[in-house]
This record gives C-alpha cells, sequence and structure tokens, in this order.
C-alpha cells in the first residue's frame, strides 16, 4: 500500500460528501433547542480511547501544548460516519450522517517552538425536524406538515504555537477564531394541495466569535505526564444578512489529564473536562458539564488496539442535565516507513434526557501523513 | 492490503448519504420559533374597481346560444351563408356551363352545450333575411322568427334512437349516426360529445334564389319541457360551425359527352358569411355595480392596495377575491359560466394589457339561479405580487367564454361599503431563523 493512494482514498471521501457544509461533529436532537452540540475535538486515535489521550495527542485539536511534541511537519485528518437512532418519548426514528470533525497540520519552527493550525467543530448545528398537526384555517380543520432543517456548523479555525520551556514542561496558546454558517429551511405544506401554496422560507445564518485558549504539558517522571487546559470564548454572535439575529455567551473551557506509560507498548490515561454552559443565560435550559474519559492503548507502536470509555453530560436539554456514555476501541497502523498512520475506530454512544434517548454506532477513519 | 482499504472505502462511500431529518419532539426538541400562520380579510384592499363594456361583440364570439325561458330570456341564433353558384362547367377546360337544378339542401349547427335533464329539447328552423349582419337585432329579426318554423327536429328523440354504424354509413359520416322519420340526423363526436343535428330540406324549404346569389339565412330557435336552452358553435369555433350543404345535379348535353345526355348530382358545401345571435331583454347597461359578462362583453378592473406587510417578512399560501353578487343570474341553469381573473401587465384603465401567464389566473364558476357569495382563488397571483413589487397590483374579471350568451353576473362594487369586494390572505410569518 502506498502513501499517495491513502491520500487518493481520503480525497475521494472528501470530494464525495462536500466538506464545505458538513465539517461537522455528530448531531444530536438534544441541542436543537440550545446553541448546538459541541463537538469532540479528538483525532481517531484519542477518540477511540473514550477521548482520553486528547491532551497527549497533538493531532487532536484540545491543547495546544501537546504540539510541542511535533518533530516534522505532518497532518492529520478525521472522519466519522454515524447512525443515530432517536427515541423520543416513544417515537422511534434513525438518522446518519458523515462529518469531518477535525484537521489538524502542525510543524516546528525551531527545535522548542511548534506552530500549528487546523480546524475542529465547536458547534455542530446540523438537524431537522418533522412536525405533522392539524390546525383550523377558515374553519376547516387542515393537516400541516412543516419541516425545519439547519444544515452546517460552528467551526474552530485554531492556530495556535507550543514552546517547550524545559525538558519536561511545555506550553500552549492558541488563537481561535468561531466560524461557519448554516443553511436553513423551514417548510410548511398542506395536505390540501389545491387551495393552499407551501410556504418555504430559507436563509443562512453565519457564525462570529473569537476565542483563547492555554495549556501545559508537564512529564513528571519519564511514565507520566500530566496536562491541563484553559479555553475563553466571546460571545457567539449570529448574523443574517449582514444583521445580528442573536448574540449567545460561550462557555469557560477548563480540564486536566493524567498519562501513564505501562512500559514499551502500554499506555493509559484519563482526563476530565468542565464547561460552564449554564452562563449562556440567553438559552433557559442550558447546564454546566462535566465530563470524563479512560482509555488505553496497547500493542506495538506501529499498530496499536486502543480501547476507551467516557461519560459525562450534554449542555442542553429540558429538566435534569443529559447524560453521555460511550465506548469506543480501534486499531491503528503505520505504512510507508512510519509516513503514514490509518487509524480505524468504533464507538458506541448512548444519550439520555428527559424524553429522549440517543443511539449511535460510530465509524471512524483517520489519517495522518508525515510527507 | 489494497483490497482491505477498497472494502473500507466502499463501505465509507456507501455511508455517506445524509439523512438528518426526524419526526419532531416539540416542544422539547424543536426549534424555539414555529412556523406561524394567519389568516385575514382585507375588506378594504380592494380600490378603484370599474366595469367597462365591448370587448367582445356577440358575432365574434366562439358560440351562441339560443334560448327560450319565459319571463327571463328569449335568445335566437341564426346566419347568413355565402353565394351559391347556379351553372357549373362539366367538363374541365370547356367554356361551356350548364345549369344546375338544386334537389335538396341540408343546414348543420353543433350543439356544444345542453342541458342534460329537460325532455323534448326541440331545434326549430327558421328562414331569415340574408341580409341579417351586425346592425339586426332582436326586433328586426322578429318577423322572421315568429313565421312558421321551417322545419324542426326533437333532440331528445333523436337521442332516444339507435345507432346507426354499418360501413356505408361511417365511410359517408364517419361515425355512426341517428336518424329519424323526416330525415333529421343527430351524431354525436366520440371526442367532445357534442351533437351534429342535421336538418334535411327540399326545394320548398330551402329554395336556392338567383336574386339573393344562392345566399340564404338560417335561424333557430329552441324550445323545451323545461331549461330550453342551447349552445351552438360558430366560425370563430372552427369546425363547429354551422353548415349548409346544397345537394344538386345538372345534365352533360351530347355534344360535349362521350355520354350522351348523363345527368351528374353533385353537391356543394357553402360557407357561412356571418353568424350572430340576438336576445330580449338586453344585457342592462353598465351602473355602479361591478358587471362580468353579458353582450358586447363587459369585464371589471378592480385595484388592489397592497399593505407594506404583505411584500414582506411573509409568505402568501392562499388568497382568495371575495365577491358579492348584487342578485342571482336568472337563465337555465346549462347556462352556467366561467369567470376568469387575469392581471394587468400594465393599468390603462379598461384598456389594460392583460397578462398571459396562466398560472396567474383564477378562475370560479357562476351557477344560475345561485346568489351565494361567490370566491375566486387568486393565490399564485398574489404570492407573485408579494416577491415583485414592480407588478402592478391590478386584475381583471371577465368571463369565459366571453360574449357567447346573454349571461352577466352583477357584484357589489368598493362603492357598497356593505358588501364591497375583499380580498382574504392566508399567509405565514417568516421564521426567525438565528435564535436556539
Amino acid at each position: 500500500m502506498t502513501l499517495r493512494l491513502v491520500v487518493l482514498v481520503v480525497l475521494t471521501l472528501l470530494a464525495a460528501v462536500r466538506p464545505s457544509g458538513r465539517l461537522a461533529a455528530q448531531d444530536s436532537q438534544f441541542g436543537i433547542r440550545g446553541l448546538g452540540t459541541p463537538g469532540k475535538w479528538e483525532s481517531v486515535r484519542a477518540r477511540t480511547t473514550g477521548g482520553a489521550f486528547a491532551p497527549f495527542d497533538a493531532f487532536s485539536p484540545l491543547t495546544d501544548a501537546v504540539l510541542a511534541d511535533v518533530r516534522r511537519m505532518s497532518a492529520s485528518f478525521t472522519s466519522g460516519t454515524s447512525w443515530r437512532s432517536i427515541d423520543a418519548s416513544g417515537t422511534q426514528s434513525s438518522l446518519r450522517g458523515t462529518r469531518f470533525p477535525a484537521m489538524v497540520i502542525a510543524g516546528p519552527v525551531t527545535s522548542r517552538v511548534v506552530v500549528g493550525g487546523g480546524f475542529t467543530t465547536y458547534l455542530d448545528r446540523t438537524f431537522g425536524v418533522v412536525i405533522h398537526d392539524t390546525i383550523d384555517l377558515r374553519g376547516v380543520q387542515q393537516p400541516i406538515t412543516d419541516e425545519i432543517t439547519s444544515d452546517g456548523a460552528v467551526s474552530d479555525l485554531r492556530i495556535a504555537v507550543a514552546a517547550r520551556l524545559h525538558r519536561r514542561l511545555a506550553l500552549g496558546l492558541g488563537l481561535h477564531r468561531l466560524t461557519g454558517s448554516t443553511r436553513v429551511i423551514a417548510t410548511r405544506s398542506f395536505a390540501d394541495t389545491l387551495n393552499y401554496r407551501p410556504s418555504t422560507a430559507r436563509d443562512e445564518v453565519a457564525y462570529g466569535g473569537m476565542g483563547g485558549s492555554a495549556s501545559l504539558l508537564y512529564d513528571v517522571t519519564s511514565d507520566v505526564r500530566v496536562a491541563g487546559w484553559f479555553r475563553s470564548d466571546s460571545k457567539l454572535r449570529a448574523d443574517i444578512g449582514g444583521h445580528t439575529a442573536a448574540e449567545n455567551d460561550l462557555p469557560l473551557t477548563y480540564g486536566a489529564g493524567l498519562q501513564w506509560r505501562a512500559g514499551a507498548q502500554a499506555s493509559l490515561a484519563g482526563t476530565v473536562t468542565w464547561r460552564n454552559w449554564a452562563g449562556v443565560r440567553s438559552i433557559a435550559n442550558a447546564h454546566d458539564t462535566f465530563n470524563w474519559s479512560v482509555g488505553t492503548e496497547i500493542g506495538p507502536p506501529g499498530s496499536p488496539f486502543r480501547v476507551g470509555l467516557r461519560g459525562g453530560q450534554l449542555p442542553f436539554g429540558i429538566g435534569k442535565t443529559p447524560t453521555e456514555v460511550g465506548y469506543s476501541a480501534g486499531l491503528g497502523r503505520q505504512f510507508s516507513g512510519g509516513r503514514g498512520r490509518l487509524d480505524i475506530g468504533i464507538e458506541r454512544l448512548q444519550r439520555s434526557g428527559t424524553g429522549l434517548t440517543e443511539r449511535v454506532w460510530t465509524f471512524l477513519l483517520g489519517l495522518t501523513v508525515r510527507p | 492490503m489494497k483490497w482491505r482499504l477498497a472494502c473500507l472505502f466502499l463501505l465509507v462511500v456507501a455511508a455517506c448519504a445524509e439523512d438528518a431529518t426526524a419526526p419532531g419532539d416539540c416542544p422539547n426538541f424543536c426549534p424555539s420559533d414555529s412556523i406561524g400562520i394567519n389568516d385575514t380579510i382585507f375588506t378594504t384592499i380592494i380600490e378603484r374597481d370599474s366595469s367597462y363594456r365591448g370587448y367582445l361583440p356577440s358575432y365574434f364570439a366562439e358560440a351562441m346560444t339560443a334560448a327560450d325561458v319565459p319571463g327571463v330570456i328569449d335568445s335566437r341564433a341564426f346566419f347568413t351563408t355565402d353565394t351559391m353558384f347556379t351553372r357549373v362547367t362539366p367538363i374541365v377546360g370547356d367554356t361551356t356551363t350548364v345549369p344546375i337544378s338544386v334537389d335538396s339542401a341540408r343546414v348543420r349547427f353543433v350543439i356544444v352545450r345542453r342541458p342534460k335533464n329537460t325532455t323534448n329539447l326541440r331545434l326549430r328552423l327558421y328562414q331569415i333575411p340574408v341580409t341579417a349582419d351586425s346592425t339586426s337585432d332582436f326586433s328586426s329579426l322578429d318577423p322572421a322568427f315568429i313565421a312558421a318554423p321551417v322545419d324542426s327536429l326533437n333532440v331528445n328523440d333523436l337521442l332516444a334512437l339507435p345507432a346507426i354504424g354499418d360501413t356505408q354509413t361511417v365511410r359517408l359520416w364517419g361515425d355512426s349516426i341517428r336518424v329519424d322519420a323526416d330525415g333529421h340526423v343527430l351524431q354525436i363526436n366520440r371526442l367532445d360529445s357534442t351533437l351534429a343535428v342535421y336538418f334535411n330540406l327540399d326545394t320548398l324549404q330551402a329554395p336556392l334564389s338567383v336574386a339573393d346569389t344562392g345566399r340564404i339565412g338560417w335561424g333557430v330557435r329552441v324550445a323545451a319541457d323545461s331549461f330550453a336552452s342551447v349552445t351552438l358553435g360558430t366560425i370563430q369555433s372552427g369546425a363547429n360551425a354551422p353548415l349548409m350543404r346544397w345537394f344538386f345535379h345538372y345534365t352533360i348535353p351530347d355534344t360535349v359527352s362521350a355520354t350522351p345526355d348523363s345527368v351528374v348530382y353533385a353537391d356543394r358545401a357553402v360557407a357561412t358569411r356571418f353568424d350572430n345571435f340576438v336576445f330580449n331583454p338586453p344585457t342592462p347597461p353598465l351602473d355602479t355595480n361591478l358587471a362580468v359578462g353579458g353582450v358586447p362583453s363587459a369585464r371589471t378592473l378592480l385595484r388592489v392596495a397592497m399593505p407594506a406587510f404583505l411584500h414582506d417578512s411573509i409568505d402568501v399560501v392562499r388568497a382568495t377575491l371575495i365577491l358579492v353578487p348584487v342578485s342571482a343570474v336568472q337563465g337555465v341553469p346549462s347556462d352556467s359560466f366561467g369567470i376568469l381573473g387575469r392581471p394587468v401587465i400594465t393599468d390603462l384603465g379598461g384598456k389594460s394589457p392583460l397578462g398571459t401567464n396562466v398560472s396567474l389566473y383564477g378562475r370560479t364558476f357562476i351557477h344560475i339561479g345561485s346568489a351565494d357569495t361567490v370566491n375566486i382563488e387568486l393565490t399564485n397571483l398574489v404570492r407573485a405580487w408579494s416577491l415583485d413589487t414592480t407588478l402592478v397590483t391590478a386584475f381583471v374579471l371577465g368571463q369565459v367564454p366571453e360574449a357567447t350568451s346573454y349571461t352577466e353576473v352583477r357584484f357589489y362594487s368598493s362603492r357598497a361599503p356593505a358588501f364591497r369586494p375583499g380580498l382574504r390572505v392566508t399567509y405565514v410569518k417568516r421564521f426567525r431563523f438565528g435564535n436556539p
């Protein structure tokens, strides 16, 4: 297998799904009444460990300090195809979608300084709801069907710099530009097509905002690393036709992680993350979230096996805070003498909240190249 | 490894189909805004409405009506034929002519509309002056129509007869026919169910007048046990025009023929020169109400003062014009007629050019004897006005087909505040995107 063939496959996939409109993470019905569904800032490698390896993986856009580990110009793409089943108050439905939630490119500037960038999904805003109802129109009960769809996401464009301040300490700083748009369509159609014409409203909502992040990576010993990170964002502005339709606060994000190398062919990691989504005052049912993950990577560096477990909360949902539990596993395989790596994985998520349960299978595919 | 990669590739491509729409569980898992709908009757939106007459005279109409409803209407149709030759040239290239001798004639009318629930529907044929033209009116032609009819046929009786469909008949007539004892023929058009009726006339009934250069005029009155009304095709309707055919013979002298004194039988259809119908009482003159129909045809121009909010931030899903008739249209139920609302391209009053985009037209049917409020759906037209502010927000109501009958409907105008025209608009308010 050649590097060229792998690159060709990835480019074909990119073309097949028109990435401009689908640079999003997994959607969730929980995000419809909120700002969206927060993305997972993880590469396939990190995601198949439940996200536990994200602060220690240079190709996961969670932290900036870990970029200091990049010794050569490298790039990584992540894609995921999800099959989602929804149980909303007894109504079952099945959805699916393909997303490109993350891309990272990084390279050293000096022996101590690495610069990186890329994109990831900050909030996914892709959803569609169909509502059947009967209304009284001109004294007649008229069956109607409303379909409201939103296709797009708030993307996080990042430029980051990481510096190794000491043999054991690395510092990372990132500047984030929140951008992206959603194509939104609201259609009402009537059962009486003879007398009533369907109504369709279309628009494009453009999002904008800024953010900054900082992170530290500290090697306690040669086998133990700890990481800490912090991120703050400005308000998220939603513009329609050049006019601001809404401005919403965004949460502070902070977290910590621990990684232990248990020998040459095994690593264990765990992370915890907090986000104060309840500070988004314009959303009635916003909740602060706490998320955790543990995972391990076993086997030779050229073809490791990974498994992980994650749990935590989702920021938007009526009543009590919705929860999320996930299991994941995957494989990695280096090729072309270590200049490329293909990661595949499978993830199972279950999200539960008042009146809604989602179950998601996601097939993950990642490619990392070091030209 | 390449095979595995190819399989992986196919798997992911196959999974790329997007399906993100699910049944909504509202309000908990639906967008905060919803699609709102309003239904409003704009009672003063129609203004500066006027009626104009003279668009189409009856002699340019695509049909003509014969009706007889005592106390309501007496309508009579007629036509005149072109000239008929009296001599023929028996041999091509020869200058010698011989006189013809008329044997009989056949007069055809095509009934394009008739009452289906009447009995003894009869057509009575009258000979009218060949001078009948567009200046002829009910009174000037009345003497001809009150004379004894030349012939009469019973449409219901003919329809009740068995069809004759032998090969010889079909060869001559093109289809099966029904023939009564007096030789009247009826043929049903299989495509549009129109009825072609033929009067067979002898030379006493249909004399060839040399003084009139063979031109002749025929008129029709209708009678029935009830609902006596038929609508007949005219020249403007093409193949349904009235038709006169002369049957004649002539003798070829032995000096010019190889067959001595042979007799030749022939026929000739003469073109219809003019057709029209007259009725009494005539269409009343225009007044302050809005008139649609009649003869010559009247149309009504209605101007709509669109509120600004109907131009933006809403989406019209239904728009209905509401008109209140001054009174029920009198006549025969089968003479019910259609009304068409057409946009004007530019507002020049009665001479406003009409738009040709049929998708913007609104139409309805006026039932004879009904004084109910008339609703005309103008959804596409109002939607077009809502989207394009450069369009002239006015439209014209006209009868379809125009000037084919005595029928005319009158609606209250904006001068009658209690019954003025209104526009009922159902619209969807713009969805508020951008909010969760």
